[in-house]
This record gives C-alpha cells, structure tokens and sequence, in this order.
C-alpha cells in the first residue's frame, strides 16, 4: 500500500511537470514575443522613441527569461581591467572621432544604423555612409582604423559575447548592446529550475551591508508569540503563527512562477493571486524599535531591504534590515475567493444532489423519479452560460446583485446567487450517479436477503444500500473540487468575481504567459492531488477496496 | 394392405430455413424512434433549426464584424417588428441574422469535432481495449491527461492558437477524443472475451477483422449515446469560450460573443440578450433529446417489447 501511494504520489509529481512544461513549450514556443506589449500602457507612450523603446523591449523580455541583454555600460564594466571603460563604452575609434568631429564643424548630424556603422544625411541630396566619410576627410585619420565600428578596447570586451553566441546590435546613438534569443529548452529549463525557491540564512547578498549576521534563532514576533526568525534570509520569519488558516504560516519554501507582465506589472504571479485585495486594513502595530503607530503593515512578511535603500523613516520603525513588507488588505485574496466559492458550493452541490439521488432511487418510476431525470436532462443539455443568465435573472428578480463587487465581500447577498449556480451545475452528474448505485445495489442478492429477513424498506435503504452506494460517490468528493474549479472559471466571469477562475481568461487576453502558467500548475496540482485523495478516501470508507494489485491481475 | 404413407421428395432449401419472426435492425430502431411523440417534436425543432442557420444566413448578406448601418442612428435598439423579427442592437446590426450566423458556427463546430473525436476515439478505443499492450501504453498517458482541468487544456491551446473556427476545432478535438478513446475502451473490455469472440480468435480471425464485425456493431448504440451528450456540450463550450473572449475572433458570427456582447442590455433591451441565449439552449435541448431517444432506440434489447 505505501509502495502503492509512493507510485502514485511521483506519478501525479511528473504529471504536473509534464503538463506544466508543454504548457511552457506551447506559449513560450508558439505566441510571438512581441505580443505581451499589445497591451501595455508604458510601451505605447515609449514606442515611437527608438532608444528608449529597444531598452525597455529587452529588458523586460530579459525579466521574462526570453533574452539576455547586454548594453555597453555592463559589457565594459565586466570586461577587467586591461580595458578602458570610457573608451570602450564610447566604442568608436580615435580616428573616426577626428572625421565624426570635422563633420560636425561643418553643421552635418552624424546618425548610426543598427549594424554601427555612420551615415551622414542632409536633405534628400546628401548622403555619405561611414567609407566615404573616411575617406573625403581632410584630418588625415588613418582609413583603416576610421571605418572600423568599435575600437580595440570594446573589440576586447565583446569578443567572449560574440563567442558565447550574443549577436550585437546598435541604438541610432552608435551605442553598442548585444542580444541572446533563449532556446524554449533553456526558458523552460530556467523557468523549472527557479521554480523552487528556499530560503536560506546565506540567500541576502547585499554589498552595502557586509556584517550581516547569518543565523537562524527561535524569537518573539511583535504580538510575543514564539516564531522562528532568521537574519540573512529573505524573509525575518521562517514560521510563525497567527490567527488566520492554517495558523501555522511558513516562508522557507516559496514557489516563484517569474513576474506578472503587463497586468499587475512587476509583481510575481503567486504575489498577485496569494495577496490580500481590496482597501488596507490600519491596526494598531508596534514596531521592535519600540515605536507605535497605525498602519496597514503586516509585519510578518517582512522581506530584507537593503542597507543602500532603506530610508530614514525605515530606520526609526525596525531595528534590523527587514522592512520591506506587505500590507494587511480588507478581502480575501484570489485563491482565497476561488476556494471560499468552490467549498461552499461543493457543499451546495452534495445537499441537493445527493438527497435528490437518493429519493430518486427510493421512488423509483414514480413521479419524483421522472421529475429528476427531466431536470437532470435540461441541466446536461442546456448551456452553462444559458442556465447561468436564467439564474441571475431570477436572482435579480428577488432582490439579489448581478456583479459580486456591487456590494462586495462584506454582504452575504453577494454570495447566494454564485454559490448555488456553481452548485446546481454539478447537482445532474452527482444525481445520475446517486440514483444508478442506488438502483444497482437494491438488486443484489444481499438486499434480497435483509428483505427476506424481514427488514422494513427503511432500514434497507437507510443501513444497508446507502452504505454500499456512498462508496463510488466518496470517491468522487475530491474530484468534484475539480469540476468546480472549471464551472467557477465562467461563474466568476459573469459575476465579476475576484478570483483564479476569472484570473484565466483575462490572463490569456492579456497576454500575461506567466500567470496563464501559474495558473495552469495551480489548478493541475489541485485536480491530481484531488484524484489521489479520493482514491486514499475511497479505501478509508471501504477496507474491501485494494489499490495495489497483489500481482494476480491479467 | 396399402400403403397410406407416399415419398415427399427432399426439400434442399426448406433444411435451410429456421422458423423465425422477420427482424431488421435499422426498421426497428426508427419504429421505435418515432413510437415517441416528445422525440418526434425535437426531431422537428432541430431539424428547423439546422435548415434555418444553413438557408438564413446565405440570403441575410450578415458578416460579423463588418456594422454596415453603424452610422444609421433611426437603425438602433429597434424592438422585434416583422422586419427586423429579433430587434437590431446598437450598431443597427438585425440580431434575426446574427443569431442564425451564430448558431450556423456553433453547429458547424459541434459537429465537425463531434465527428472527428467519435471517428478517432472509436478506432483508437477499440484496439486500446482489444490490446494489453497498448492498454498499459495508454493508460499512463490517460492517467497524466486526465488529470488536468478539460477548459484549462482548452483555453490554453486557444490562447498558444489565437482565436478562430479552425483553432477551435482542433484545440477541441485534440482535447476530447481521449476521452471518447477511454469511454470505448471499457466498453470494448467488457465484451472482448465474451464466447464469440473468443471463438473468433480460436478459429484464427484477424483483430481488424473481429473488430469491425463483432464488436463494432455492439457498441452501436454506446456511440449514439455518445454523440447525443457530446453534441451539446461542444455548442455549449464554444458559446462559453467565445463569451469569455478566448474563442472565436471578431470576424467569425457567433452566439458566444453575442451573448455576452448583449449581456449589458439584460433589463433595457431583454429580448436581444434573451432571444440568442433561448436558441443557443433550442438547439442543444432538442438535440440532446432526439440523441437520447435514438440511442435508446438503437439498443436491441428495447426491441423485443
């Protein structure tokens, strides 16, 4: 059985990887690099000035792992020290400087195309490329050197770019930066293997700071409740406890799934749907300089800041380097909304659905049986979407909102109508499968026997058929938290519902490939843990059930 | 004495007959299709439904996208007239037109991939539930499919894909047939080793062969079960792919996008966001309901009564 789990648990670990990696292969291969600007406000104003826009292009494909950037500031400054970093960012030579110089005495701009090499231009009747400007030049600079586009020092300095596959490119400004497209193995190798993130005391590398403690050591967190904290990590509390679930919050291991861009830009995928939304929540908070004051800080998240950046302000409020933190929000965060949803309407769904199945199996060909099956076949046949607008409409009709946000988290009015849609688009599939084992255990020969026995059709149903029929429906539980994730991806749509589920679609409409994968690792892990918990629950409730095979199968 | 008994001369052909009531398959399952008068009525809707998205929208001159009355204001938020029998909506669009270009797509589409799902899952679920060794190949490759969310796979595909019918279609059906395939594997288990098959293996009959004339033929009536929920589940996801904005583009009509470009106008102008929303759920009920009695029908064992 342990064996059996162990199997189960590496295959669903290399299912998620699998999915998550064609997911990766698929976006990162196939959508066009220069689609995730489509929608972003800073691109469109920058976008007509070719330096800036070059920059602020390949540094955020950078940010995303698409590209590496280089421009000539770092190239220089990495080169050591047998290079000139002032000659060598300028890039160009002593000699095309003295022709760059007598052309400009004589009023003429001299402008660069992306390959480095100058051009002249004035009006239409003037042009002269960076040859002839060499050689009609009156200086006496030397030809040779004059039509060369980068001097020896930059020459030094990139050549183990060139080598390493960089392919270099210049800004109408002859400056030079060089480019590396990433292959998709290696985005995807790199996406993976920063996938993981642990914390550990020799994580900060901050130059400002060189006497940075490295420990770990139990502590009091600001409320004097033991926590475990740490200095040189990422993060002052390693574990700790408050009086939100799970109580117990730890922040060694972190999943990174990279930034989100361009909605909720610069912020990492799992910050955007794990963090609180709406208004800050002020509190009194007392800070371990002894100060006191109202404030949405969440002292807990606290994250190392820099000795260069911290403020003064900063100082007078922590002690040590943490102060880069979070804020305490009014509303639950995305995944918080989508499980709050996706539990309460599970629960909807199983106390409707299975009751329903049952008295269907009860009384079965009579009316509320025929009744049953005709709304169990209007719910499988009418679209979602139809059965959803019908819902709302005869929500509205008594008094209920038709968007969440129009009163919010703090009504439970906004509540009811998602909750029992999510719940009733399961109710057909639960009800069929309720009725069929019903119906199929009450011909058994041991149902036969309890009445031969004499045994009211109460006692029947009630202690023998239902205990049998639960089995395969136990089993289902988990998984139904599946089917509701998927049904909550348009219920949270048309209800405007913060959530993961609304998250998807308008991630994909944006153009934001992280989160779509974030997303996608998310609700993968759920459903595959969900199926494994299910079949373990399934032999929790039946002992009979083996899901090893004792190697007798054919 | 004479003899009372005469010679009857050998019948050859009547040593040949067994007495038996006359049967044929496909009269039975249409008497016992049309001995239903709720089956009957769908048949009908359905039937008028699918002529009227072919004929409607070859005579409307509609393509989405295109608002040729866009600067006509006297054309806007019209009610239902003989005219103009849906209203028009703010662009001056007629909606009559525009849903029947909808339910055309959202036809076109559900049976295209209905098809081609049916056709795929079918041959590769026979010979996955006839081979052990392609069980076990196939299992684990089921296992790690199955395992993910069905929009999630969909909505991804269609977004690495970009928007269109084509794009739907195949993110559609490279999704789905699995799942058929799995549906007839287990059929085919349960009947694979049933006696006359085992004879048929005995007496050295190819698998293609044993296939298509011995288990083919059964799962008959599983596959019009099939079709009949597979049939409005696909109107049904392009309607909530396009609505969501990850289905089809602009430039292809669809009821999707109509619902959910007249879901502002619920309570001002109902009968344009009710009126597609109400044949959207027309043709997959009836659809579903003449699938259900046909399959019902073409199981043998309903025939004997």
């Amino acid at each position: 059985m342990k064996q059996y789990i162990l199997g189960r648990v590496v295959r669903s670990i290399i299912s998620i990887f699998a999915v998550v990696s064609i997911a990766c292969a698929l976006i990162y291969g196939l959508i066009p690099h220069e689609k995730i600007f489509n929608n972003d406000p800073t691109w469109k104003k920058i976008a007509s000035d070719p330096v800036a826009s070059i920059t602020y292009k390949y540094q955020k494909w950078e940010d995303l792992g698409y590209v590496d950037f280089q421009n000539a500031g770092d190239i220089c400054k990495l080169a050591g020290d047998d290079v000139d970093y002032n000659k060598c960012v300028r890039g160009t030579t002593d000699a095309f400087e003295l022709v760059k110089a007598e052309w400009e005495a004589k009023g003429y701009t001299v402008m660069y195309k992306d390959d480095g090499t100058a051009y002249v231009k004035q009006g239409i009747d003037f042009y002269e490329e960076q040859p002839s400007l060499c050689k009609l030049t009156e200086t006496g600079a030397n030809y040779d050197e004059c039509v060369k586009t980068r001097n020896s020092d930059l020459e030094k300095a990139v050549s183990s770019y060139i080598e390493d596959g960089y392919v270099l490119n210049y800004y109408n400004t002859g400056t030079l930066y060089a480019v590396r497209e990433n292959t998709v193995p290696e985005i995807i190798f790199g996406y993976i293997s920063n996938l993981v993130k642990i914390d550990t005391p020799w994580t900060v590398n901050d130059a400002s700071n060189p006497n940075l403690e490295r420990k770990i050591y139990p502590g009091l967190d600001h409320n004097n409740i033991p926590a475990l904290k740490c200095s040189g990590c990422e993060s002052q509390y390693l574990l700790y406890l408050d009086g939100k679930f799970p109580f117990i919050h730890q922040n060694i291991i972190k999943l990174n799934f990279g930034i989100s861009y361009p909605t909720y830009s610069g912020l990492g995928t799992m910050d955007v749907i794990g963090q609180g939304q709406g208004d800050p929540v002020k509190n009194e908070v007392h800070y371990d300089t002894g100060l006191t004051a109202k404030s949405a800080v969440n002292l807990h998240s606290c994250k190392y800041k820099s000795s260069s950046t911290m403020s003064s302000d900063d100082a007078k409020k922590f002690a040590t380097n943490y102060a880069d933190c979070d804020t305490n929000k009014k509303d639950p965060s995305m995944i918080g909304t989508s499980y709050l949803f996706g539990i309460l309407g599970i629960i909807v769904s199983y106390g409707i659905g299975l009751p329903a199945g049952i008295l269907m199996a009860q009384k079965k060909d009579k009316w509320q049986d025929k009744l049953g099956i005709v709304y169990i076949n209007v719910m499988i046949a009418t679209p979602s979407l139809a059965f959803i607008f019908f819902m709302k409409m005869l929500g509205n009709k008594i008094g209920l909102p038709d968007k969440f946000p129009s009163l919010g988290f703090g009504s439970i009015k906004s509540y009811i109508l998602p909750v029992i849609i999510l719940g009733l688009l399961s109710t057909a599939g639960l009800m069929i499968w309720m009725r069929r084992y019903m119906v199929d255990q009450a011909n058994s020969d041991y149902v036969k026997f309890a009445r031969a026995k004499g045994l009211s059709q109460k006692e029947i149903f009630n202690r023998h058929i239902l205990k049998n029929a639960i089995i395969p429906i136990v089993n289902g539980i988990p998984a139904s938290i599946v089917l509701c994730i998927s049904g909550a991806v348009i219920t949270e749509s048309v209800f405007a519902i913060p959530g993961m589920g609304k998250m998807l679609p308008d991630a994909i409409n944006a153009a934001n490939n992280n989160m779509i994968i974030t997303l996608t690792f998310i609700f993968t892990s759920l459903s595959v843990i969900s199926l494994l918990l299910g079949d373990l629950l399934m032999t929790l409730v039946d002992p009979r059930i083996q899901l090893s095979s004792k190697g007798d199968s054919r | 004495m004479e003899n009372k008994f005469t010679f009857v001369e050998l019948q050859k052909d009547a040593t040949e007959h067994i007495a038996a009531p006359h049967y044929s398959y496909w009269k039975s399952v249409f008497r016992r299709f049309f001995s239903s008068k709720v089956a009957i009525i769908m048949l009908v809707i359905s039937l008028a439904v699918i002529l009227m998205s072919i004929i409607q929208p070859m005579f409307s001159g509609y393509v989405a996208g295109l608002n040729p009355n866009i600067n006509d204001q006297s054309l806007r938020y019209l009610d239902m007239s003989f005219e103009h029998p849906f209203g028009t909506d703010g662009y001056g669009n007629d909606v009559f037109d525009a849903v029947w270009a909808g339910t055309r797509t959202s036809l076109f589409i559900s049976f295209v991939v209905t098809t081609i799902t049916t056709v795929i899952g079918t041959i590769v679920g026979m010979f996955w539930g006839y081979s052990k060794k392609m069980d076990t190949i196939m299992l684990e490759i089921y296992n790690v499919v199955a395992n993910v969310p069905f929009t999630l796979l969909v909505m991804v595909l269609m977004y690495v894909l970009g928007g269109g019918l084509w794009q739907l279609i195949f993110a559609l059906s490279c999704t789905s047939w699995l799942g058929v395939a799995y549906f007839i594997r287990v059929q085919v288990m349960i009947i694979r080793d049933r006696e006359y098959n085992l004879a048929s293996r005995c007496l050295g009959t190819p698998t293609t062969k044993v296939l298509i004339h011995n288990i083919l033929p059964y799962l008959i009536s599983v596959l019009v079960t099939s079709i009949s929920r597979d049939i409005p589940s696909y109107i049904s996801y392009e309607v909530f792919l396009s609505y969501l904005g990850v289905g089809l583009n602009a430039e292809t009509a669809s009821l999707g996008r109509l619902i959910q470009e007249h879901s502002g106008y619920m309570t001002s102008k109902p009968h344009i966001f009710w009126l597609p929303v109400f044949v959207c759920a027309l043709i997959s009920v009836s659809l579903y309901i003449v699938g259900q009695t046909l399959a019902d029908a073409s199981d043998p064992r309903t025939h004997m009564m």
